[in-house]
């Protein structure tokens, strides 16, 4: 009781704080989009570990938001959760755990799509942090970046509009060892998308870089 | 050529060009000489009235040490009357039964009662027959009545014996008592002159040279030093849980909330401290408190009394709270570290029926730690220090007065002595520009001294062919030179203004006086 009277009046004090152009939000949003095609399906357990550690790294009051990327990406279905951590630690650490739980059982049970849409499942992703009011905003993409796109959802000419929108490409395994220059060559166009669509891109090799480079410790 | 021409260019115009150097130089000097005098004077000015200022605090220090030795003295006045009562009535009765005692003895006549007993012995003598046996019974009756009579005195003499020692520590009291008097009332009067002294003396300076203002400020200033480091300590133990009470993820004015409200909750303690101490008499920082009643002080020591052991509960509490945290925190940390492998999703599967429960307890093989009530030890060293901080906080009020009005007197003290050494600055500048002005006229002089020469030789001549110069006009003239050019150098604007010349010498010697009113 105490702590909700306390909650309202610092609510209320905010509130007025606010009006006043003081308060401004730290609060960001991460969306998780996890590859389940046939090449990267295996890797989503790794990859859901990696967004376990994020999650971890996140304060009260962040958003997280993950999808997959299927046939066709762009659509509510892909969308695996949606949850608001909670303003007060203790309750964001219960909500946490939550999440790792549910990352956990999405991991196990996880299946495999014939084909990759990253576009849409990117154009899905940008939609749904549109509508968040976090100053930050984050996508971070579990995949080998190759598309393949059916004839029913191809996106691949979709112009998209990421701006405000930090994309993380983590994980990304090597499709072809025998091929480096595409591999490379992949990374520098899928670059050249996300920022002339406004958004801004990095790369991360090493799991510890994901939360640093999402949750602010650098 | 072109130097001749320069030269004599320069002769022409010699008039204008001193006046032009006297007016930029001599007014630039005067300028300065009057900043400088007006900026000494209020310097001056300035440290009078912090030595009044100083003189006044002291004498109100004076006043507040003597209406305290007062009220002691007071106090203890009314504590004599009860410890004088039973010791006046102990030396009033061993008085009275001392002088019943010597009554006594004064009473008894040891010569008659030898001669009694010698009577007394007379008719057994009679009796006896031989002398040594008279010797013998006469020894006996004297020993006997002389006991008799002396029977009486030994009460007194037991007496005397007795009360002798109560007398002496009576007496040991009394003087002690008066000791005690004497110091107080010794410094009642040492208050007391220097009061006089203080508020009669004419020499503020040596008045306020007197108060120690700068040693007491370093004593205030370090107790203040170390209290500040205890509020930086609480404000990490607090900064933490204070996002239970009010959330995370707002900054104000790029603060984070919880640090916002840990500081805010710093301030609040520290207020609540010096309400405290104003209330409880130890510090004069609120004015209010001084026209209130003893009653409503009373009650407001109470109060923040009661706000400052609540502050106290409520930093105990979030001290165990951040624990809890932090505990949270780890075990999140731990629980996202577990790689998702293929025996994780196992687990991940709903259980089959029948199946046993997988057992998640790998926290519980943690050793288990020293604890004191159920608590860790840094848990319990955390709340000892959280319900220790508000206190020493509110104590950190204590010099807090000290700094604030002995860093004005400092800052007074130092203003004063900036002025006037800003005024030193002023009138040497002033006089550097004199002195600059006096000597590019010297040099200007120098450069046409050939012409300048000439021209002086020519009018003498010419002055002498007019007239015969008397004697009264011949002086200057034979001081010559030096006295003309220094006539012209030394103007200096500070020299009180040349005495105004009878009209007569105005139009005996037109050059000079030409000069000096240029």
């Amino acid at each position: 009781m105490i702590r909700r009277l306390a909650l309202a009046a610092a609510a209320l004090s905010l509130t007025a704080l606010a009006a006043c152009g003081l308060v401004t939000s730290t609060n960001r949003s991460v969306f998780f989009v996890f590859d389940v095609s046939g090449t990267y399906v295996k890797s989503v357990p790794d990859a859901a570990s990696l967004a376990n550690l994020t999650v971890a790294k996140l304060l009260p009051g962040d958003w997280v938001g993950a999808s997959q990327i299927s046939a066709c990406s762009f659509s509510e279905k892909e969308i695996i959760l949606q949850r608001q951590l909670p303003t007060t630690p203790s309750l964001a650490s219960q909500t946490k755990r939550e999440l790792f739980e549910e990352f956990k059982a999405y991991a196990a049970q996880v299946k495999s799509a014939k084909y990759t849409d990253i576009r849409g499942a990117l154009a899905q992703a940008s939609a749904e942090l549109k509508n968040r009011p976090e100053s930050e905003r984050f996508i971070v993409l579990f995949s080998d970046m190759v598309g393949d796109y059916s004839k029913a959802c191809d996106t691949s000419h979709f112009e998209l509009d990421l701006k405000g929108i930090h994309v993380i490409a983590a994980n990304v395994i090597k499709s072809d060892p025998g091929d480096p220059k595409k591999y490379f060559d992949l990374l520098a166009e899928w670059e050249a998308t996300v920022v002339a669509a406004g958004g801004k891109w990095s790369l991360v090799s090493s799991p510890d870089q994901l939360p640093s480079l999402v949750a602010g410790l650098q | 050529m072109a130097i001749v021409l320069l030269i004599l260019v320069m002769w022409i115009g010699r008039e204008p060009m001193h006046r032009i150097v006297r007016q930029t130089f001599f007014f630039l000097g005067y300028m300065f000489m009057r900043w400088g005098t007006s900026l000494l004077e209020h310097g001056r000015n300035a440290r009078a009235v912090t030595n009044e200022k100083i003189a006044s605090h002291r004498a109100d220090e004076l006043q507040d040490r003597m209406l305290h030795l007062e009220e002691k003295m007071g106090k203890r006045t009314e504590q004599l009357a009860r410890e004088t009562g039973p010791i006046l009535k102990k030396l009033d009765k061993a008085t009275h039964e001392l002088a019943t005692s010597a009554n006594a003895i004064s009473d008894i006549n040891l010569e008659d009662a030898a001669e009694r007993a010698f009577r007394a012995a007379l008719p057994s003598m009679e009796s006896s027959r031989g002398l040594t046996k008279v010797e013998k019974n006469i020894a006996q009756n004297t020993a006997r009545t002389m006991n008799e009579r002396l029977a009486p005195l030994r009460p007194a003499l037991i007496t005397i014996r007795n009360e002798s020692p109560r007398l002496k520590e009576v007496a040991e009291k009394l003087v002690k008592i008066e000791h005690e008097f004497n110091k107080n009332a010794s410094d009642v009067n040492k208050a007391f002159t220097e009061f006089e002294e203080i508020v009669r003396s004419e020499d503020r300076r040596k008045i306020a040279s007197r108060a120690s203002i700068v040693v007491p400020w370093l004593i205030a200033v370090l107790i203040t030093a170390i209290a500040l480091a205890g509020v930086f300590l609480n404000f990490f133990l607090i900064e933490r849980p204070m996002a239970e009470i009010v959330g995370e993820g707002a900054r104000i004015g790029g603060i984070g909330l919880p640090t916002f409200a840990a500081v805010i909750v710093i301030f609040l303690e520290f207020v609540t401290g010096v309400i405290l101490m104003d209330a409880a008499g130890f510090t004069r920082l609120i004015p209010a408190f001084h026209s209130m009643s003893a009653a409503g002080r009373r009650v407001m020591l109470v109060v923040s009394f009661c706000f400052l052991a609540l502050f106290s509960v409520m930093e105990m509490t979030l001290s165990i709270v951040r624990e809890q945290i932090i505990e949270q925190q780890r075990e999140t940390d731990r629980l996202a570290a577990q790689i998702i492998g293929p025996d994780l999703i196992e687990r991940a599967q709903p259980p089959a029926e029948g199946a046993a429960p997988a057992a998640d307890a790998p926290a519980s093989t943690a050793p288990q730690r020293a604890n004191v009530f159920g608590l860790e030890l840094s848990t319990f060293a955390q709340l000892i220090l959280a319900g220790v901080i508000p206190w020493l906080l509110a104590a950190a009020a204590l010099p807090l007065e000290t700094i604030i009005r002995n860093s004005v007197f400092i800052l007074s003290i130092f203003a004063s002595f900036a002025l006037i050494f800003l005024a030193f600055i002023c009138k040497t500048i002033s006089a550097v520009f004199k002195n600059v002005g006096v000597f590019v006229l010297a040099v200007y002089d120098f450069i046409i001294f050939l012409p300048l020469y000439i021209q002086r030789r020519v009018q003498a001549r010419g002055a002498g062919a007019d007239e015969p110069p008397t004697p009264r006009q011949k002086e200057p003239r034979q001081k010559g030179r030096k006295s003309s050019s220094d006539d012209d150098d030394a103007f200096m604007l500070s020299d009180p203004a040349p005495e105004k010349s009878p009209n007569r010498d105005k139009q005996r010697q037109p050059e000079q006086k030409l000069e000096k009113a240029s």
